[in-house]
């Protein structure tokens, strides 16, 4: 028996259109005995951290990949192989998202043809007309033998005749054909789950929604040797899967942190720097001597922040912070920060250590091993000269405003889930206000 | 000295309640029963309407549905329909002409009848309210009843004051109502309210008070209903007026019995109402076509058509094809022809042959086909966004205009389809195989070609028994190139998706 890899699964990180989550996939994978699950969602790398988690867990490995929709309505599944084809389709999911604004992501076969060199791409058919072609044959001049092309069982009539006829067309251009199932739950039973997302999707009740629900059926993960057994007639196609799960080898893993460098004080190294600062500001603190106890603290500190490369960070919030001193903008350190005193000695915070015995490891430590988090609040009406600085300072392509990403809680997930379904309001005030507390994390 | 009018104000407390008892015939639940009508307001479910069991329970109007079904159990509960309440009202108007010509809906719970110099007729003013009140009780309505010297009065004392009938003598009116709430003069709720919170209370406080702040702070309409009710100013009552029938009449000194001269008077009396219908910018959708017979007999025909029609050909047909469905026996005496549903005639400017093609009108086919097979067995089907075969068409009116949605191509569906789809004997493989042969009416084909499966999943949010329920489509072929489309029911692979029986359910081509 031949084994397969799903290359196409939709989590619900494309919002509203996946209804199983990574690690949900994940387990049912590897309780279906499949080999390598590829998370491709909509424009979109946001889903692969959990994935990467959840395949460790269950040993079932994960092909890092990305569903491209390009503006002229071609959607192409990318995979990247290495970690440079990682950086690149990062690169590429940018561009088209900085040119296409909040929600959207625009990007054309240009864009494809620049961020191209090792990823792998596999174009998503319809049926076999001149479209098609003419996507299959500009598809192979750019990604040459890295272009393949899905064929899907749909369940829907002449089926077969239009798998041929696309293979048909894929021999003609010299592009192999690869089979993916286009997975969006991970369980036949989560169906229903799907008509209502897609639903809410579509601001439309259950009743009103019609042909804007899912056409093709079966949409979960179906064990290996079904879908051997499903695509008897093409078991080359099968196989490929697991060659081009095998040709992608960039993992998560090989990503580390790395945090740009910083230069305020020029001949010193950032740690120097830092230092050199940290004792500055402590005899600024202490004009009557500085005790043992903070010296003996600072020097703890410093120590950790060495060993654990931390340095330029701290000489980010604080050159932010000398900023808004400068131009009279209040500002406050605030959180676990407040239990650094080199934070206090900078004066990014303004609780004394040496009166607060507070520890220090809460804040860093090794065994965490994750970087240190320093909320800065700002005087909110002149904010905006601070983020002004930022950008100035850093280049607007280095400096990102963040967001918080929200999602269901059991409260709004049934609002929405009530408004598909067509109740009215007030039956579904009523049912949320038996809800109480907020629901259970990641689900 | 100029005659007092007099005006009856009648309140019926409970009216939606009580016409969809009587709407409900036999079927409607005990009068004793709680019953509240339910409807929309502002995207929340309210009660709109109680029956007085519900009052008495503590149910009140504008109270929220969910909260009515949790204080009180076995609530029955109908949706409201106000539509349908002020048109049984305008007919309830209709009914009331005999006690005087001039009656009108009062909107939304009552009637207005200008009774002046008509009570003698009804045995006195009294004894007036005592009949309409106990007729009304005897149908299952409940009322109340005022008479006063004015609309507002009268209004106001049929609501606050009549238990169950009240009369107030000639020139009394102005001072009875002095002690009823404001609530009582037709005034805006929030109106109402501001009075209230300015410690207003009865009409008497109001009346005591100057009138120019009181028009400053609340509008000309509180002056106004004021002088309303206690005379100042006049306020007629705008009568109903029977619907205006079109009809014709022709009466035979001599009876006629033979269908030619029968015909040939329907054209006569068709050309008259069609005259009629001209001049009123009307076309006729139903006319009734009544003989009365020497033996005091009526028989009667009834044509429809689709569209409102004014041609004399056309009607005369139609109605010539019906003479000899009905059974007259004896000689006529008299015809009557009514045209009892009729709509504004629009014309249209008859296109140029030089610039487009005229559009075939078939509404004259349509007329023909539904008054000699029925009206509803005329129909167009139009298509619904649905997967499942039978739910994927609905039937039309033939006249009804398109609906906008077109016919999905993409996927080869039967030109008939089998309602229901009839079981067939076949032989198949697991999980996902067209059967080999299959045996439909007694026939055994052998399938020679087939496509599939389609999956048809059951639309789960209409009911429970679809919520995991598939059928797999096939199209097959026979040796004699017939094409059927048959399907299973389930998946093939789990038995709670269906019982894995085999049906049949379109004939392609």
């Amino acid at each position: 028996m031949s084994g397969y890899a799903e290359l196409q699964c939709t989590s619900h990180f494309s919002f509203l259109r996946g209804a199983s989550s990574c690690e949900e996939l994940f387990a049912h994978a590897a309780l279906l005995g499949i080999e390598a699950l590829a998370i491709v969602d909509r424009n979109s790398l946001a889903g692969i951290v959990r994935a990467h988690e959840a395949a460790k867990v269950t040993g079932v490995r994960i092909v890092v990949g990305c569903r491209l929709d390009l503006t002229d309505g071609t959607s192409v599944l990318v995979y990247p192989i290495d970690r440079q084809a990682y950086s690149r389709l990062c690169r590429l999911l940018s561009v088209g998202k900085k040119r296409g604004g909040k929600a959207t992501c625009f990007l054309n076969w240009e864009d494809l043809a620049d961020w191209s060199d090792g990823l792998i791409a596999v174009l998503i058919p319809d049926v076999a007309d001149d479209a098609c072609a003419l996507r299959l044959r500009r598809l192979r001049d750019i990604f040459g033998d890295r272009a393949y092309m899905a064929i899907t069982l749909r369940r829907r009539p002449n089926d077969q005749m239009r798998i041929h006829e696309l293979n048909n067309l894929a021999q003609r251009f010299q592009v192999a054909s690869v089979v993916t199932n286009d997975v969006l739950f991970h369980e036949p039973s989560r169906r229903i789950l799907q008509d209502v997302v897609t639903c809410i999707r579509h601001n439309v009740t259950i009743e009103e929604a019609g042909f804007l629900r899912e056409r093709h059926p079966d949409r979960y993960l179906k064990e290996p040797s079904e879908m051997a057994r499903l695509f008897s007639r093409y078991p080359e196609a099968v196989a490929r899967t697991i060659e081009i799960a095998n040709r992608c080898t960039f993992s998560m893993d090989e990503l580390a942190y790395q945090y740009p460098e910083e230069r305020t004080m020029p001949g010193l190294t950032p740690q120097q720097a830092l230092e050199k600062l940290t004792w500055e500001g402590a005899t600024e603190r202490y004009p009557e001597g500085l005790p043992d106890e903070v010296r003996a603290k600072l020097e703890h500190e410093l120590q950790l922040i060495e060993r654990l490369h931390y340095a330029p960070y701290f000489l980010t919030v604080n050159s932010i912070v000398r900023f808004a001193r400068s131009k009279d903008i209040l500002c406050q350190g605030r959180g676990s920060a407040a239990n650094s005193a080199v934070c206090y000695v900078l004066g990014i915070t303004s609780i004394d250590p040496e009166r607060n015995d507070l520890l220090f490891e809460r804040f860093v430590s090794e065994e965490r091993r994750e970087p240190p988090d320093i909320d800065v609040d700002f005087e909110h009406e002149r904010r905006e000269i601070v983020m002004q600085w930022v950008f100035e300072a850093y280049g607007r392509n280095h400096a990102a405003l963040c967001s918080t990403v929200i999602r269901y809680r059991a409260k709004g997930a049934l609002r929405d889930v009530g408004k598909a379904l067509g109740l009215t309001q007030d039956l579904i005030k009523m049912l949320s206000s038996q809800v109480w507390g907020w629901s259970e994390e990641g689900r | 000295m100029r005659v007092m009018s007099r005006v009856v104000s009648l309140y019926l407390p409970t009216w939606p309640t009580d016409r969809l008892r009587r709407k409900m015939g036999a079927a409607a639940p005990d009068a004793a029963k709680p019953l509240v009508l339910v409807g929309l307001s502002e995207r929340r479910r309210e009660v709109i309407a109680a029956n007085a069991a519900a009052i008495q329970v503590g149910l009140r109007v504008g109270m929220p549905a969910t909260k009515a079904q949790a204080l009180v159990k076995e609530l029955v509960i109908h949706r409201a329909d106000p539509v349908a309440d002020a048109e049984a009202l305008e007919r309830l108007a209709l009914w009331a002409l005999r006690y005087s010509p001039i009656v009108a809906a009062d909107d939304p719970d009552g009637l207005i009848i200008d009774a002046t110099g008509a009570s003698h007729l009804h045995g006195g003013e009294d004894a007036m309210l005592a009949g309409m009140i106990s007729r009304l009780d005897a149908v299952g309505i409940a009322a109340r009843a005022a008479m006063a010297d004015t609309r507002g009065a009268a209004h106001g004392l049929a609501r606050f004051a009549a238990w169950p009938r009240l009369v107030v003598p000639e020139r009394k009116s102005a001072d009875i109502i002095k002690p009823l709430p404001i609530a009582a003069l037709r005034l805006p709720f929030d109106t109402i309210q501001g009075l209230c919170k300015l410690g207003f209370e009865t009409i008497a406080d109001l009346l005591a008070t100057p009138r120019a702040p009181l028009t400053l702070r609340f509008g000309p309409e509180l002056g106004r209903r004021l002088d309303q009710a206690i005379g100042q100013i006049g306020e007629p009552v705008q009568p109903v007026r029977p619907p205006d029938i079109v009809e014709a009449q022709q009466l035979f000194a001599e009876p006629i019995g033979t269908s030619e001269t029968i015909a040939r008077y329907v054209a006569k009396l068709t050309a008259k109402l069609c005259g009629e219908l001209e001049l009123r910018g009307l076309g006729a959708r139903r006319l009734d076509l009544l003989f009365g017979l020497v033996d005091n007999q009526v028989q009667a025909i009834r044509v429809g058509t689709a569209q409102p029609v004014r041609d004399v050909k056309r009607l005369t047909r139609l109605l010539c094809d019906k003479i000899e469905k009905v059974d007259l026996g004896f000689d006529i005496e008299i015809m009557r022809l009514a045209a009892t549903a009729a709509e504004p005639f629009t014309t249209k400017q008859a296109s140029s042959s030089l610039i487009d093609e005229p559009e075939a009108d078939v509404s004259g086919l349509i007329d023909i086909l539904a008054n000699r097979v029925g009206e509803r067995r005329v129909y167009r089907l139009a298509s619904v966004a649905s997967d499942v075969p039978e739910r994927s068409v609905r039937r039309i009116a033939a006249a009804a205009p398109d609906t906008g949605d077109g016919w999905p191509t993409q996927w080869p569906r039967p030109a008939r389809l089998l309602a229901p789809p009839e079981p067939i004997e076949t032989m198949a493989l697991l999980p996902d195989h067209p059967p080999v042969n299959f045996t439909w009416r007694g026939t055994r084909r052998r399938v020679r070609r087939a496509d599939g499966p389609e999956r048809v999943f059951g639309e789960w949010w209409k009911c429970d028994a679809e919520l995991i329920a598939v059928r797999d489509y096939f199209q097959v072929e026979d040796d004699a190139g017939e094409r059927f489309w048959i399907f299973r029911a389930g998946d093939g692979e789990d038995a709670a998706t269906g019982s894995h029986k085999w049906f049949l359910h379109g004939i392609f081509g």
